[in-house]
């Protein structure tokens, strides 16, 4: 692992900061005085964020999929039991915290031992 | 006015809130200390929960920083990652109207999910101060999440432990987003369309560059199909309800 510079550090959290307020800043900007935002803003604000997710989802697995050949680790068989343990869990108890955390320990339990 | 009672109910209120956010920061936390590869986690744990105050944001951090992610992939991507923000302000424009600015800039600046959901129920006691209920809610929470990342990233720079596959986290918090997301009929349309732009993303680019091109593609599949993919929201596969 490299050391990152602090230029990069610093730069990364300015960016991530300023974006992220002004994304809670821009009902305020622009329709303080009682305005509506556009139909086709509104509808892109309300339905990009599950897409989005979904990206980050399939992001994550490719990832792993490159990173881990399939062959030599089952297929991905801990990625997958682990995804389906956070998934089950969560539509079952509703409880975020509860299903990354054991997600999480199957999964490092499955690379560190079983799945290397 | 008594001031005693809104603060008090503030903090009750926030109690929910501080297990979430000391455990999830923690977490984060602990991955920016053992995988991230930077010299001073805590204090960088400090800088970036102070000024970004999001959890999703918090657990890509790391995963930025280990690929020296380019700032226009950040930018976009922070966009994508917390678009939902954007809306929250709709239903607390009226309320927020009229103070001054610095109150003002502290509320949003600090406005995450949870904290917008205590402001929109407004548990506050009647005759109280509902913008200082809001305020100090906003600066609980604000602290309960510093407070859990710094942790965390303390944690895993002191207790060194076999870390391999601690990275998952952050693939089971987009899981757990998503698997909420999915319960509304509406957000499975849009998660399918994610879904198969990314895919076809990932296969054409690979997995290092599909980010951009996925983002691209989904967008203009959101705006060019808004009105068949509408139709589809209410659409149930075997007419089951």
């Amino acid at each position: 692992m490299s050391g990152t510079s602090t230029e990069y550090l610093l730069l990364l959290t300015a960016v991530t900061a300023v974006v992220t307020f002004l994304l809670r800043a821009l009902p305020f900007l622009f329709f303080g005085t009682g305005r509506r935002p556009p139909a086709l803003v509104l509808s892109i604000g309300k339905v990009l964020s599950p897409a989005a997710i979904a990206m980050l989802v399939v992001y994550c697995f490719a990832c792993y999929v490159r990173d881990r050949a399939p062959a030599d680790h089952l297929f991905g068989l801990a990625e997958i039991a682990a995804a389906v343990v956070v998934v089950a869990l969560q539509l079952w108890k509703r409880n975020p915290l509860l299903s990354i955390l054991a997600g999480t320990a199957v999964y490092m339990t499955l690379v560190q031992t079983v799945i290397p | 006015m008594n001031r005693k009672p809104v603060l008090k109910q503030a903090f009750v209120s926030s109690l929910p809130v501080l297990m979430g956010y000391t455990t999830m920061g923690f977490a984060a936390g602990v991955l920016l200390a053992t995988n991230s590869g930077v010299e001073h986690p805590a204090l960088w744990a400090f800088l970036t929960s102070a000024t970004s105050i999001s959890g999703a944001l918090q657990f890509m951090l790391v995963d930025w920083i280990q690929k020296a992610q380019p700032m226009l992939e950040v930018a976009l991507l922070t966009v994508c990652l917390n678009i939902r923000y954007s809306m929250y302000g709709l239903s607390l424009v009226e309320r927020f109207r009229g103070l001054p600015i610095a109150k003002k800039l502290y509320l949003i600046w600090s406005l995450t999910d949870e904290t917008y959901a205590l402001e929109v129920e407004n548990k506050v006691p009647p005759g109280g101060d509902s913008i200082l209920y809001c305020l100090t809610l906003a600066a609980l929470n604000h602290c309960y999440w510093i407070i859990g990342v710094v942790s965390g990233a303390l944690a895993g720079t002191a207790l060194p432990f076999p870390n391999k596959g601690i990275d998952f986290a952050m693939t089971a918090l987009f899981l757990v987003i998503l698997t909420d997301q999915c319960r509304e009929c509406r957000n499975r349309v849009y998660a399918a369309v994610g879904l198969l732009a990314s895919v076809a993303c990932a296969l054409v680019f690979g997995a290092g560059r599909m980010l951009i091109p996925s983002i691209i593609l989904m967008l203009s599949a959101l705006i060019v199909f808004r009105k068949p993919l509408e139709k589809l929201e209410s659409w149930r596969p075997g007419g089951r309800s």
